[in-house]
């Protein structure tokens, strides 16, 4: 297999990673330690299942929002439910959730195929259906930690492999990274390697052009709705497993800042573009300014501001080389 | 009663929507008789639709062009702490009736001064840069509530002075100041974009921004143009936010992002840009307002009015799509992001 060149955009987040690692570990020497960044993964794995599912979104033009509704209320139903039947698998938990993110994908799809609707507005108000669904009929009483189904709680704590520290507690790998990496592959795989993915980059780059080379677009957007739809639902089970109690209103209101990080990595809303290698690095570059704005002496109420910066500086560029590009081109359609 | 009818058969969209309201209108009365025409009632609609109601215009004018504004509401936020710091007496003490009156007429002017610049950053970015308008604003929205995070540490901004609070609950025979006020805006607004060679522009920039800049049209300042008004309205909501919550906090008004897009596609704005009247926004916004009363005396919990919101957002999306499919039978062809 020939290994790819990295992309401009990619190189950039590389270097701002290694810069900015060197700045916190000189102010403080705490931070380059094997357990932080054990630590870093176990904190992004949840935010990486989703942006995977985003990154495909994004390259098909479409946004969307509903996907932080979707993997909490998997999560809490699934829970919920596993409590009421005594089903205490996490398997079945898996399937429960995994089901309802496919129904909710589902009915994204069809709404914003069939009626024409732009993406973010149609999913702004599923979002808010399926959320208020859940809320409204399910109620939102918490679970907490000593409620919890077993089986999750010890999905939660299980580790690949475990060292001990010099303060005498010990750190591993979790196991999350087993389902961050398995569906890293097969988005990799689906984008890159099928028809399918062609038909999602083509879709972004001209529905009309896809539509006329013979794409299926009702297939193609039931594939990236759906697949959204159940990449949330396993996120559910990750994160409550991560966090061992279930707050119904927790993880809505996030979808904005995942969306973020993958725009960050370099997918294109305009252009059937994007990588899984830079929505990675996207990724990383909000957890490390999240867990690392400590070490620097600034409360984590800066967080957005950076976020915010970085995603304006990271869209002005992209977006401003390819109006370049365009201009020599004599393409005037942005 | 002629005018009236020729006026719907004109426009099929404001004329469903008007059935639409007089219809609500009637249900609510039936079941709620009195309790729903009370005068308290409709004083505090008159209350609460101003605050949105500049954010709603704001969106209605992003939308008209084929953009969206994600940023409106942090931007009233930000520019609402900004300026709360003058009234609070943190910049310079408020020790003389002449002080107070002086911070407040600053701080007035501070909150529109930062939501015009706000607004102008995003028009720079989409005109200037040609970032799509989703991630331009998304980016803007976070980076003003960071500002604003980053300032207050997430605490609220509080202690005002009367005279300040006054503008947001006092009212001269019965109708609220910020009322008055809103209703000068719309109508300043209904002016611009039907009287006027730059409110023509927006709708053909809406319809086709290439042909409109073969036109001779300078597209990338009339974007500046739209945003930076688009802000300015949305630092009038700003003003109006922190003079009755009485205090100024990043999260406020979190829930009038859904609504104000709500209201703009309940109103007939074409989320692809070119169509849409104020009229109808305002129809739009009294169904969402009356509905929103009605809420609270059925005392529904917050997320089932979400539900309720989403569920209508969608089905007039829909509606929508349908009618202007059988009006061109011809499927629209041209999708934009």
């Amino acid at each position: 297999m020939k290994v790819r060149s990295l992309t401009r955009m990619e190189k950039y987040l590389l270097a701002i990673i290694a810069v900015y690692s060197v700045v916190v570990t000189i102010a403080n020497p705490a931070f380059l330690t094997f357990e932080t960044l054990l630590d870093m993964v176990r904190a992004a794995s949840g935010t990486l299942i989703l942006a995977s599912g985003v990154l495909v979104v994004l390259i098909s033009g479409g946004i969307d929002v509903s996907f932080t509704a979707i993997a909490i209320i998997g999560g809490y139903v699934s829970v919920r439910l596993m409590l009421s039947t005594g089903i205490n698998s996490l398997l079945f938990a898996s399937a429960i959730s995994c089901l309802i993110g496919l129904a909710c994908g589902l009915i994204n799809a069809l709404i914003i195929h069939c009626f024409h609707l732009p993406t973010l507005i149609a999913t702004l108000g599923t979002s808010s259906v399926f959320y208020g669904v859940m809320t409204t009929f399910m109620g939102t009483k918490g679970v907490n930690a000593s409620q919890m189904p077993s089986s999750m709680v010890d999905f939660g704590g299980c580790q690949l492999f475990v060292i001990p520290a010099k303060s005498g507690t010990t750190y591993g790998l979790t196991v999350f990274i087993i389902p961050v990496v398995i569906i890293l592959i097969v988005t990799w795989f689906i984008l890159y390697r099928t028809m399918l993915g062609r038909g999602i980059f083509a879709l972004g780059n001209s529905e009309e052009a896809a539509n006329r080379a013979g794409f299926n677009l009702l297939n193609i957007r039931l594939f990236i709705y759906s697949f959204m739809g159940v990449v949330a639902g396993i996120m559910g089970i990750v994160y409550v497993s991560e966090v061992r109690w279930v707050n119904p209103i927790a993880l809505v209101g996030t979808e904005l800042s995942i969306i973020a990080s993958v725009v960050i990595g370099g997918a294109k809303l305009s252009g059937g573009e994007g990588t899984i290698f830079g929505t990675i690095l996207g990724v990383l570059i909000i957890k490390l300014l999240n867990s690392t704005l400590v070490f620097l002496g600034l409360s984590s109420s800066w967080n957005d501001f950076f976020i915010g910066i970085i995603l304006i500086a990271s869209v002005a560029v992209t977006s401003y080389q390819a109006r370049l590009k365009n201009r020599r081109d004599l393409i005037f359609t942005e | 009663m002629k005018v009236i009818l020729k006026l719907f058969g004109k426009d099929s969209d404001l004329s469903v929507l008007s059935v639409i309201t007089v219809c609500t209108f009637v249900v609510l009365i039936l079941i709620l008789g009195d309790k729903f025409f009370s005068l308290n009632n409709l004083q505090s609609l008159a209350y609460q639709i101003p605050e949105f109601g500049f954010l709603a215009l704001a969106m209605m004018l992003a939308m008209l062009t084929g953009g969206i504004d994600l940023s409106i509401v942090t931007n009233a936020c930000l520019s609402g702490i900004i300026g709360a710091y003058f009234l609070t007496g943190a910049v310079f003490p408020l020790n003389s009736p002449a002080a107070t009156s002086a911070a407040i007429v600053i701080a007035v002017i501070t909150i529109l001064a930062i939501s015009i610049i706000c607004g102008t950053l995003n028009g720079i970015l989409i005109a200037k840069f040609s970032v799509p308008p989703i991630l331009a604003t998304l980016g803007t929205m976070i980076l003003f509530s960071g500002i604003g995070m980053a300032i207050t540490s997430g605490k609220g901004v509080v202690g005002f002075p009367e005279a300040f609070m006054k503008f947001g609950s006092g009212s001269v025979l019965n109708i609220p100041y910020i009322f008055i006020l809103f209703v000068l805006a719309v109508i300043v607004m209904s002016i611009l974009l039907s009287r006027t060679r730059f409110g023509k522009k927006i709708y053909l920039f809406g319809e086709n921004f290439t042909a409109l800049r073969f036109t001779g049209v300078n597209t990338e300042r009339l974007i500046i143009a739209v945003y930076t008004i688009a802000g300015f309205l949305a630092g009038f909501a700003g003003i109006i936010i922190i003079s009755r919550v009485n205090s100024a906090r990043v999260g406020y008004g979190d829930t009038y992002l859904l609504q104000a897009i709500l209201v703009a596609v309940l109103g007939g704005v074409d989320p692809y840009g070119g169509r849409g009247r104020i009229a109808g926004v305002m129809l739009g916004m009294c169904i969402l307002q009356i509905l929103q009363s009605a809420f609270t005396l059925f005392s529904f919990t917050p997320y089932t009015k979400r539900l309720v919101w989403g569920f209508i957002l969608l089905l007039v999306m829909i509606i929508n799509f349908i009618i202007e499919k059988r009006r061109t039978s011809a499927p629209k062809a041209a999708i934009k992001a």
